[in-house]
């Protein structure tokens, strides 16, 4: 307390001393004024740091160990009915649980990669203009925020290539949370989820990739689809698609309005080399889309905003 | 890109319908965002004769009596200073709505008016830019008599009943050949499995001939011997390509003026540019970009005078190299740019009047006065041009083509077909071609066992065959598969049976399952789901927030923003850092719901952080951590939130099966930091800290502008993961004996409870505890502990006795 009253005193003097500026020569009040200015802050700052101090030393410690204070009932939750779940992380259980009943192990992608990852190993030629479709962030160390969960296609393949030795398939899929530096609307956000798959077996075809999907969102929206396709260009797959499904009765969708749901195609041969896997022995299917619009269709969400608002008035309605 | 479909039709003969020519093209070629429908956009727009001009005096305007093939004439007043008698112009309709309007909020309608109080004028004369053919306002436009009469609908001149097909370009990244009319014309045969065969030889025929003729070398190097009349007359022109990685092949054709090209009627040519997004602008440049549009090959004009005199020589010496870093040019629309070493400059000796692919500089510009022609038709390095269109800032058509990589195959061919364009007023004096290493064939091997394999399909040899001949592709044998010269993206087998599967039509793909085999659960994801439910029952709130935060968040919760790692080209401020901890992002939203408001919650999430501090893991990608964080705040001042936040992380561990120890906060790693040490605690289980729950500094807590009932955890997942089991064994017994116990002590709770489990231990008995009160009086140090004790068999009192005496 003290040492407080000390330096409001010394603040005190240092603010008189400005009226002597103007027994100071012209050309020298400038230098005058910074010096003065100095001291101030240099004495502002230690009173802040000294009455943050008394603030601190004035919190009563409390028994750590104890169910609660003494005098105080003890603490209970908050109502059950007040609790609620992400919708996005709900439902992207239940694509998982889908995927996995469909004999798909899963991995969860990174948020944090490398350049060799999220375009090397996927066949991005070195400064392609393909790599400006993904508007990547980088960090100072060149390090991306993965803008696809593609990102962790060689790491799958070279993870479950044992697989492959032991006479089985590879069947993974590989949620997670990605990132592109796009501006942020109703239908876009930097920050969102997307779910990638990846197959690889001795005989696999673009039909069992079309099977496998059609029967992943008949499962997930609970009823049958038309689903469509049109050719699409990725780096990383050869051919390459785009997977589209009718937009359901049920979910206010009229006959021809198809929504584009993915990008997918057949594994290029390169991919599966970097990852050690003969491409004349093995080929394969991948598939990648957005957990976002998935939901924001199932539950008719307009904003996607919402999904990273952290308002409770949105989130309680889950 | 914008297709006319009009235009695509010379090319392809279509026997579907629109719709199904757009649901084919999307299915099987690109992605069509949009259909803009011209078909009604020329309605009642005419064409007509005029008949009478007669200046009105004193204003710029002329009285009309105009012909539009009815007896009677119109009068219409124009204010066009090229109007006169016996001019063939373009009526507008009254009633009919000004083209160059028609996509506006509010289409511009024509009526009948009285001008200067005392002329009616019905309708208008039009301009070719009121009529969407460009920016031209000098005059109204006239029609050459040739081609039509009065009444003539304009739109059945210029087949303007059109449709315009709007491209995504993204999906064609790897199809350069198919940014020209022709190539995607000829993607849409093969779709309606068609040979492609043009339509009009006229537009190819110089195509063909030209890539047939042997072409004399350049002047490079000793002088070519000069065979043809056609040919580089004997060191006429000097072509320079550094390295051929920046530059495949540079074509040239010399023009000498000899005449001049007369303008004077609107052409279909100037509607064909409009309808692809361009605009006419003069003979020459439209003839370039004409052909761009047509072949997809861009070209570009240089002044051979002015070329000839920046670089000092006699004839011209095009150099192609790499710029030096600080270069200058001053581009034709006036800016001056500093080069770098990845822009490609064309030099007149070593000087830059270029900046190759994207714009062309102002120092050997065309202009009214030019003489002679350069025109260039070359490829460049599509890395290097993508890398000048990011550091200049210049996105053009033609670097649009560029950045594709434009084929070799076609360049000096196209400069001819435009040298033709222009022979009214333009004569080819010579013509250069330097081609270091021309493009190989490209030869691919496949099975039709491997196509239909790949595919899933059972399409038979025949249709494989025709499938990819319609294209142009040359196929001997089962099958030898040689790529035409445009398609220089056919290099392995899935390339050949990509196009079978895609012209073929994917949708024609029957989808079948694989059998599948067992999947093994991930435990993370089982544990989150797990956590979520219990939480949800514990009253808890989840949500998700940005991984990525600002400086400020971290300062406000007393963390190091150096220990973060930062996005050097992050949307804004506040989304710079890549967050460290969960509690932070946290605080920041009980902010947001307490001002709503709600008065009480608890919110959390499990998401992944990263730290510089932990470095990298094994495969030298940052070592990254999943944790749970969660912060409870109340809109209330009284009361140690401490134990709320503790009872909440204690009861979810005893869920997991995981028992909890709290300890004295001590570490100051970043988890720890937001934290009140005294108010604060490690946990720990089976003797590893876990995570770390409290409340938070006072700064902390007004940084974030929350009140003072506020308190959190940050929860280690990778370790929780480890520690958690699935099960735990029920010991039920049938008859269990409660008894409760109050204790005076200065001890602390946990202290007094580890005492009642060593008296417990020495008499053998089991019991389960739990807590009832903690009563302290006014001004005293002793406390009045009660606890609940749940014993597994029967006690007698002695033991309640030695419990009292602790």
């Amino acid at each position: 307390m003290q040492e407080l009253e000390k330096l409001k005193v010394e603040l005190k003097n240092i603010n008189s001393e400005y009226s002597k500026i103007k027994d100071i020569a012209p050309e020298k009040r400038g230098e005058f004024g910074r010096e003065i200015n100095a001291r101030k802050n240099e004495i502002l700052a230690k009173i802040a740091e000294v009455e943050e101090a008394l603030l601190d030393a004035e919190v009563e410690p409390l028994d750590i160990t104890a169910p609660c204070a003494p005098n105080e009932k003890l603490p209970t939750f908050y109502d059950t009915l007040a609790g609620s779940e992400h919708p996005l992380m709900t439902e992207l259980d239940r694509v998982i649980n889908i995927y996995q009943s469909m004999g798909f192990d899963v991995m969860e992608s990174r948020q944090l990669d490398d350049e060799y990852h999220m375009f090397d190993s996927l066949n991005f030629p070195k400064e392609h203009p393909a790599r400006d479709g993904y508007d990547t962030f980088r960090t100072e160390e060149g390090l991306i925020p993965p803008a696809h969960t593609s990102t962790m296609q060689n790491r799958a393949l070279k993870r479950f290539k044992h697989n492959l030795d032991e006479g089985k398939n590879i069947a993974v899929v590989i949620p997670g949370r990605v990132y592109r530096n796009e501006d942020v609307d109703a239908t876009h956000e930097h920050t969102f989820y997307q779910c990638e798959g990846v197959y690889v077996s001795k005989d696999c075809t673009m039909g069992n990739m079309l099977g496998i999907l059609r029967e992943f969102f008949e499962k997930y929206y609970e009823q049958k689809l038309n689903i469509r396709t049109q050719p699409g260009y990725f780096p990383f797959t050869e051919p390459s698609l785009e997977f589209m499904i009718e937009k359901p009765k049920s979910l206010g969708g009229k006959k021809g309005d198809f929504l584009e749901m993915l990008g997918c195609g057949m594994i290029h041969p390169n991919v599966l080399k970097m990852a050690g896997i003969n491409p004349e022995e093995y080929h394969g299917f991948a598939w990648g889309g957005g957990i976002d619009r998935l939901v924001m269709l199932r539950f008719g969400l307009k904003d996607v905003r919402n999904f990273e608002s952290g308002n409770l008035n949105f989130l309680k309605e889950f | 890109m914008l297709i006319s479909l009009n235009w695509l039709k010379k090319y392809v003969d279509v026997k579907v319908s629109d719709e199904e020519l757009v649901r084919l093209i999307g299915a099987r070629l690109v992605e069509v965002e949009g259909v803009i429908d011209e078909s009604t956009k020329y309605n009642n727009i005419v064409v007509v004769r005029v008949e009478s001009a007669e200046k009105i005096p004193d204003t710029h305007l002329t009285l009309c009596q105009v012909n539009d093939g009815n007896a009677e004439l119109t009068q219409v007043v124009c204010g066009a200073p090229n109007v006169r008698e016996g001019m063939l112009a373009v009526w507008i309709k009254p009633g009919a709505i000004v083209p160059a309007s028609v996509r506006e909020d509010a289409p511009f309608v024509i009526g009948k008016r009285k001008m200067l109080g005392k002329y009616d004028s019905d309708g208008m004369l039009a301009g070719a830019d009121e009529l969407d053919f460009g920016d031209d306002h000098s005059g109204i436009v006239e029609i050459d008599p040739d081609a039509a009469k009065p009444g003539d609908a304009l739109a059945d001149i210029f087949e303007l009943n059109d449709k315009i097909l709007e491209i995504e370009n993204k999906s064609l990244t790897h199809r350069p050949d198919t940014f020209g009319i022709i190539g995607f014309a000829r993607e849409v045969a093969g779709i309606l499995g068609q040979k492609f065969e043009a339509a009009d030889v006229s537009e190819l025929g110089v195509l063909r001939s030209a890539a047939a003729r042997e072409l004399a070398p350049s002047a490079h190097g000793d002088g070519p011997d000069g065979r043809g009349p056609e040919a580089d007359t004997a060191g006429a022109i000097k072509i320079m390509i550094k390295d051929s990685n920046i530059c495949k092949r540079y074509s040239v054709v010399i023009l000498q003026k000899h005449g001049e090209i007369k303008k004077k009627y609107l052409t279909w040519q100037d509607t064909i540019l409009s309808k692809s997004g361009m605009r006419p602008v003069d003979p020459i440049v439209d003839a370039t970009n004409y052909l761009m549009l047509l072949t997809g090959q861009p070209l570009h004009a240089f002044d051979y005078d002015k070329f000839v005199a920046v670089g000092g020589s006699d004839k011209p010496v095009i150099n192609v190299r790499l710029a030096k870093n600080g270069e200058k040019l001053i581009l034709l629309d006036d800016k001056e740019i500093e080069l770098n070493e990845n822009d490609i400059v064309i030099c007149s000796n070593d000087i830059p009047v270029a900046l190759a692919g994207a714009m062309g500089g102002k120092s050997t510009a065309i202009d009214e006065n030019t003489r002679n022609i350069i025109l260039e038709s070359a490829t460049f390095s599509l890395y290097n041009l993508r890398k000048t269109q990011m550091a200049h800032g210049i996105f053009s058509e033609a670097i649009t083509r560029f950045t594709k990589g434009q084929p070799a195959y076609q360049t000096l061919a196209v400069a001819e077909k435009c040298a033709e364009m222009l022979k009214d007023g333009f004569e080819i004096a010579c013509m250069a071609d330097e081609y270091p290493e021309p493009a190989k064939e490209n030869v691919v091997y496949v099975s039709e066992a491997e196509i239909n394999g790949l595919l899933g399909t059972k399409y038979d040899n025949n249709l494989i065959r025709t499938t990819l001949e319609n294209v142009g592709f040359k196929v001997a044998g089962d099958f030898e598969v040689k790529a035409p010269a445009w398609r220089t993206d056919i290099h392995i087998k899935e390339d050949v049976i990509e196009e079978v599967g895609r012209l073929l039509g994917y949708d024609n793909i029957e989808p079948t399952l694989p059998l599948h085999g067992t999947a093994s659960e991930n435990m993370m994801f089982a544990l989150k789901s797990r956590v979520r439910n219990i939480m949800e029952r514990f009253g808890a709130n989840e949500v998700l927030t940005y991984s990525f935060v600002s400086e400020k968040l971290l300062e406000k919760a007393n963390l190091d923003i150096k220990n973060s790692y930062k996005i050097v080209n992050s949307i804004s401020p506040d989304l710079q850092l890549v967050r460290q901890t969960i509690v932070p992002s946290l605080l920041d939203k009980a902010f947001v719901n307490q001002k709503i408001p709600f008065d009480e919650f608890a919110i959390y999430e499990m998401n992944k952080v990263y730290q510089k501090e932990w470095g990298m893991d094994a495969e030298n990608v940052p070592v990254e951590k999943m944790r749970m964080g969660m912060v409870l705040a109340e809109r209330k001042t009284k009361g140690a939130a401490y134990y709320k936040a503790k009872y909440y992380v204690e009861k979810l561990l005893a869920e997991l099966n995981i028992e909890s120890e709290f300890k004295i906060l001590k570490s100051d790693v970043a988890e720890a930091k937001p934290f009140e040490k005294k108010r604060a605690a490690e946990i720990y289980t089976d003797g590893e800290l876990i995570g770390f729950v409290g409340e938070f500094k006072n700064k902390v807590r007004n940084n974030f502008k929350l009140n003072e009932y506020l308190a959190g955890f940050e929860l280690d997942f990778d370790k929780i993961l480890e520690k958690a089991k699935p099960t735990r064994e029920v010991n039920i017994v049938s008859e269990k004996e409660k008894r409760d116990l109050t204790v005076s002590t200065d001890k602390t709770y946990g202290e007094l409870v580890a005492k009642i489990k060593d008296v417990l231990v020495k008499n053998n008995v089991e019991a389960k505890i739990s807590p009832i009160s903690i009563y302290q009086p006014d001004n005293s140090e002793i406390k009045n502990i009660s606890v609940h004790l749940e014993f597994l068999q029967k006690i007698d009192d002695s033991l309640m006795r030695e419990l009292e005496q602790i």
